[in-house]
């Protein structure tokens, strides 16, 4: 029998010889590498320039709407910069802007999110990158396309659901519409046309591609290990996407549905061609009667003395504010998830 | 030796190359050569447009390319005070607004081509489309202020004897951007019927100044962008019951009618060519000097006031702002090229535009027209033998053609005679609208025989027939009769072959409240939800686990 040696730790004491420094890494960067950096640093600077010089121009060009008109401008609903003071404000056409924005995600962002599903997770693979393209297409036909389809063709077909809506629901005050009656065969339809619904409707249809890109993008990321780990405890396929997909793809829905909002604050051209200008507060979205910042700015900028150009400005600017805070909340919301963290949204 | 000699000549030559070269670029081209054709640029009225740009493709054929964006007056007239484009066309002049500023630019008016100001509706009275609505100017200009919202109104009845107005709610449309249309109704509402403008306008916060001519309608109405959309919305067939006002030429394009307004006269007038050629006889047009700024404008009063027969009271020119100076890119090609095209539009270009809805510029602007273009510095000249343009407006006596040939309105739009014309209007001219009113009095001609069912057999009557409701139920039969209402389906004179069966708006007590069906709705929804979301909740519930008897006792 050997003897056993007990096990004893050794503690190593002090460290002896030259104290531990780190390292002095030394860069050594070839001319290309240099080059590289100035240009993307430089491409840095100037989009953060031109976005500055952006903000500085409508600040300066709206300084003397601002100047006229103080902290009215944001409580007026009326349009009539040539009055003066207390006669022009962004109070109705800002609050017409995000109900339409908020109509087009309430539409887009299913309609979105369901397409998303079907492309990442159920649409068999020969066709799936023909509907990836097919969607990529819907982001790329021009505005005033949505717009001459939502005026032309959409509105007449939709109205039926708004007088159905406001029938049934018009106890919900916004979907009450006024002059509306529906026990009375002759009554027009025109109340329900041009209304801030149709308009969200048709800005809901150019938002959702981009919505549905990011969301299929997030979802595909979706990590495989855990997928199938979802399948091992016996998950089904629904089951493995409730469980793994989505909230994995949470900070990607939440952050495409935020840039889609982006877009929708700034769409103009479809808006102009299906609303009736309104400046006053339009609770009501089945109404005839909207108004939207950008579209504001479309439909005037032409005809405008200089004061309604200026008072233009101030509008643009704050319809710029506003997008720039929804687009920094939706990088941050993104970059915070962990799906957001490794994807380029 | 000889080398350099000769490296020396070839240097010389090819230095004397170079400063002919030089010379040739620096001089430029000779003055004597012809100037070139580039494409103008212009902006502005939709209510011309349609003219614009028939004789802007007319021109193409000769190379002459002429932009043009229909924007708005207001916008158009602002594009040119800016310098980015050409030209402009509007309805009225710079600084008929007020705080609208002149521009610092020197331009001239030219008059390009004349039209009425026309209301295009859209309206049906059982099922068949109206053609042949009457109005007279203070009830438009209430439709357009809001006080008559309904389109069996007394007043509007009184217009129609012959048209059993249903009651359905009047749509004014209005134009959304700034507009010289608006601009002209505004200024002929002001001068005819200040009481009823005046105030409303007051009322939606315009100045005093402002009101008497606007460019932007007043908020209220429903309003869309341009002549174009605001016709198609009317055109939409869902806008049954609007109204809106827009030139004659897009009621022909999207073939709807136009209401036939009242004049001074006490006749119902369609705005065709010959009824605004008469009309227009009475514009005043400014000739005192012809190198003053508002050289050519036109004041209306005459016009709406003329008590010819024949007139139609919103009839008005359209103008084109020209340039008058080497300014805002304006060069010599650019002057050159406006000249060919005004000279074209000036000439040729009037003959045809009755067909599209306008009407042709007589002889005394043609030719003040004419001179107007010799003053845009680089236009070349143009020898045209006035009498050649073949324009139905000329005679040989000076007289406008057009006004003198015009006839007289039938009797049957006269007011107060209880009759209505059944003919069709503006696009619609080929579609007569049958006399559907049972109540019309039949104050008129009083014949008898009309009133026989099978009578007459006079589908296209005027409307003289004293509607006889009583005995044609009783004798032409119960296909007459509404089984349901026991009311009497189509005119007193139904009952031929070829008649048309003009419904009639019957009003029935609606059904109100709440109801089984609704009660049964309501039901139904939440059966549907229970059966969808209630086994998985009671499932989840009743204590089974998803992991069943494996799972975790608790």
């Amino acid at each position: 029998m050997a003897p056993v040696d007990t096990p004893r730790t050794t503690i190593p004491g002090a460290a002896t010889g030259p104290a531990d420094a780190p390292r002095r890494v030394r860069e050594r960067r070839g001319g290309a590498d240099l080059l590289f950096r100035a240009l993307a640093r430089g491409g840095g600077v100037v989009v953060l320039c031109v976005m500055l010089l952006v903000g500085g121009f409508l600040l300066y060009r709206a300084q003397d709407a601002l100047g006229v008109a103080g902290w009215s401008f944001l409580t007026t609903q009326e349009w009539d910069p040539d009055a003066g003071a207390g006669r022009f404000g962004i109070a109705a056409v800002l609050t017409g802007t995000v109900l339409i924005a908020m109509v087009a995600i309430v539409v887009a962002v299913p309609l979105a999110t369901g397409a998303a599903l079907y492309i990442s997770e159920y649409a068999p693979r020969r066709i799936r990158q023909t509907l990836i393209s097919l969607v990529d297409l819907m982001a790329a036909v021009p505005s005033v396309v949505y717009g001459l389809w939502g005026f032309f063709l959409l509105q007449d077909n939709v109205l039926g659901l708004s007088n159905w809506i406001t029938t049934y629901f018009g106890w919900i005050p916004i979907f009450d519409v006024k002059d509306s009656d529906p026990r009375d065969p002759l009554s027009t339809m025109t109340v329900y046309t041009s209304s801030t619904f149709v308009a969200g409707l048709v800005v809901g249809m150019m938002i959702t591609p981009i919505v549905c890109s990011i969301m299929r993008e997030v979802f595909s990321q979706a990590p495989p290990g855990e997928r199938e780990g979802a399948y091992a405890l016996g998950a089904t396929k629904w089951g493995m996407i409730r469980a793994v997909v989505l909230p994995f793809g949470r900070g990607g829905m939440i952050g495409g549905t935020m840039l889609g909002l982006g877009r929708a604050l700034g769409e103009t051209i479809a808006i102009v061609m299906i609303i009736s200008p309104v400046f006053k507060i339009q609770p009501h979205i089945l109404e005839n009667g909207a108004s939207s910042v950008a579209a504001l700015i479309a439909l005037r900028y032409g005809d405008s003395t200089e004061a309604g150009i200026s008072a233009l400005f101030a509008a643009g600017l704050a319809l710029f504010v506003m997008t720039l805070i929804v687009n920094f909340l939706a990088s941050m919301i993104i970059a915070r998830s962990r799906s957001g963290a490794a994807s380029e949204v | 030796m000889a080398e350099t000699a000769t490296r020396m000549r070839r240097g010389v030559a090819r230095l004397l190359a170079l400063a002919l070269v030089a010379a040739s670029v620096l001089l430029g081209t000779p003055a004597t050569a012809a100037p070139r054709l580039v494409s103008i640029t212009g902006s502005g009225s939709t209510w011309s447009q349609n003219a614009l740009d028939q004789w802007r493709a007319d021109v193409r054929q000769n190379n002459i390319t002429v932009h043009y964006s229909g924007v708005g007056s207001t916008a158009g007239r602002n594009a040119f005070a800016q310098g980015t484009v050409d030209f402009a066309v509007s309805e009225i002049e710079f600084g008929a607004e007020a705080n609208e500023a002149i521009p610092r630019r020197r331009f001239a008016y030219m008059p390009i081509v004349a039209g009425g100001t026309s209301f295009m509706y859209n309206l049906k009275i059982g099922g068949r489309r109206v053609t042949n609505l009457r109005l007279s100017g203070d009830v438009i200009a209430k439709i357009f202020t809001g006080s008559i919202r309904m389109w069996n109104d007394a007043a509007i009845r009184a217009d129609n004897p012959g048209l059993n107005l249903p009651a359905r709610r009047i749509v004014p449309v209005v134009r959304s951007d700034g507009s010289g249309t608006t601009a002209q109704f505004v200024k002929w509402m002001n001068n005819q019927y200040p009481s009823i403008w005046r105030p409303w306008c007051r009322s939606k916060g315009r100045t005093e100044a402002q009101c008497n001519v606007l460019s932007f309608y007043p908020p209220g109405f429903t309003a869309q962008a341009g002549s174009s959309q605001i016709a198609g919305y009317v055109a939409g067939s869902n806008a049954e019951g609007a109204i809106t006002y827009v030139e004659y030429s897009y009621a022909k394009e999207n073939g709807f009618p136009v209401v036939k307004v009242l004049n001074k006269a006490g006749y119902y007038v369609e705005p065709t060519a010959n009824s605004v050629a008469v009309a227009l006889t009475r514009a005043q047009i400014e000739t005192g000097n012809p190198n003053a700024q508002n050289y050519l404008t036109q004041k209306l009063e005459g016009v709406y006031n003329d008590r010819d027969k024949r007139t139609y009271p919103l009839s008005s020119y359209s103008y084109m702002v020209i340039p008058l100076a080497h300014e805002n890119g304006v060069t010599e090609g650019k002057a050159y090229t406006l000249g060919r095209f005004a000279y074209y539009f000036l000439c040729q270009g009037q003959q045809k535009v009755d067909l599209l809805g306008y009407s042709p510029l007589p002889i005394n602007l043609v030719e003040a027209g004419f001179n107007q273009v010799k003053r845009i510095p680089g236009v070349v000249q143009e020898a045209r033998p006035i009498r050649s343009c073949n324009n139905p407006t000329f005679s040989t006596d000076g007289t406008n053609t057009l006004a003198r040939t015009a006839v007289n309105p039938p009797e049957c739009d006269k007011k107060g005679n209880g009759q209505q014309c059944t003919a069709g209007t503006g696009g619609a001219a080929g579609t007569p609208t049958e006399n559907s009113n049972n109540n019309s009095g039949g104050s008129g001609t009083g014949n008898g025989s009309a009133g026989t069912p099978g009578g007459t057999g006079n589908p296209g009557g005027t409307g003289t027939s004293p509607s006889v409701a009583p005995t044609a139920s009783q004798s032409a039969g119960p296909g007459l009769v509404d089984p349901a209402t026991g009311e009497v389906i189509g005119n007193g004179n139904g009952g031929g072959g070829e008649q048309f069966v003009a419904g009639v708006p019957v009003s029935l007590a609606g059904e109100g409240g709440w109801r089984l069906r609704h009660t049964m709705m309501v039901l139904a929804g939440i059966v549907l939800l229970a059966l969808v979301v209630g086994p998985p909740l009671i499932f989840r519930r009743s204590g089974v686990t998803r992991t069943g008897t494996e799972g975790p006792k608790r």
